[in-house]
């Protein structure tokens, strides 16, 4: 990307005050830079969940993972983040007057593929619906209950279950037995109190 | 699309385009109020003093209301 686009795209972003697409452009555009160095950038937790629902629930920051296990040293790291005119580093950045963090490596165990979006500074990818929602199901109850997680949990289920947001429910069933979440019937129940709120069956329930 | 409206989905395979995801919007939002009404953004978290110091006190930029979506 050149010089000129990236510094039309930052105007664009900092004059942004929308937090939702203020996320969404940003991701855009760093996902394209970090590409051209070969690195594949994935957006997760709360700005993947704005993203899926506009659930109102995203800060101000922007939360990235890495899809390969390692990422950029360091140096190019502030290289690629300093044509930005970020401030910070190496991991977290003040960015077009907002935050964007770098996690590392991502933590995804659905068998989906990452939901994509053409974004304006080119596509960007979000963390798989059916792995966002069994986490937020698993922090709504462990370790103990988070009335917050559970109003996102529900956000989440709706806009699966409406078909807005396309869904394998199969994987979120699998995920959910996973021995790193062994939650399946509290994943269960949430969806089908949201089911039942739209009136149609929960996918989940095979009878 | 989703079974019931003209709203595009975001799809499991391919992608959405930026205006079908720009058009959806307002779906998603009204949805999500139903299930879990008002602003749902974490009240603390351990970036409180960054966010609070870069958006006036808040932990981000106020949300553009369901109509102008």
């Amino acid at each position: 990307m050149d010089s000129e686009k990236i510094k039309s795209a930052l105007a664009d972003i900092t004059a942004e005050k929308d937090p939702t697409l203020k996320s969404a452009k940003l991701a855009s555009l760093v996902s394209a830079l970090w590409a051209e160095q070969g690195v594949e950038l994935v957006v997760v937790g709360g700005s993947a969940i704005e993203i899926l629902t506009e659930g109102e629930y995203v800060s101000g920051d922007l939360d990235m993972c890495h899809l390969s296990v390692s990422t950029l040293p360091v140096r190019q790291r502030q290289e690629i983040m300093g044509l930005l005119g970020a401030k910070g580093g190496p991991r977290n950045w003040q960015v077009a007057g907002t935050y964007f963090d770098l996690l590392g490596p991502v933590e995804s165990f659905s068998r989906t593929p990452y939901r994509r979006v053409q974004g304006p500074y080119g596509e960007f990818l979000v963390l798989q619906p059916e792995d966002l929602l069994v986490e937020r199901v698993l922090v709504s109850y462990y370790p103990e209950p988070h009335p917050p997680a559970l109003k996102c949990a529900r956000e989440l289920a709706i806009v699966m279950l409406d078909g807005v947001v396309k869904t394998d429910w199969s994987e979120v069933l699998r995920i959910a037995n996973r021995p790193e979440y062994r939650n399946v019937e509290q994943c269960k129940a949430l969806v089908r109190e949201v089911a039942n709120e739209l009136k149609i069956k929960s996918p989940l329930d095979s009878d | 699309m989703n079974s019931k409206s003209k709203v595009p989905s975001i799809p499991i395979e391919g992608s959405i385009s930026w205006e079908d995801w720009l058009k959806g919007r307002r779906y998603r939002r009204e949805l999500s109020q139903l299930v879990a009404p008002g602003i749902n953004r974490r009240k603390t978290s351990s970036s409180d003093r960054r966010l609070k110091k870069l958006f006036n006190g808040e932990r981000g930029l106020p949300f553009t209301p369901t109509e102008k979506l």
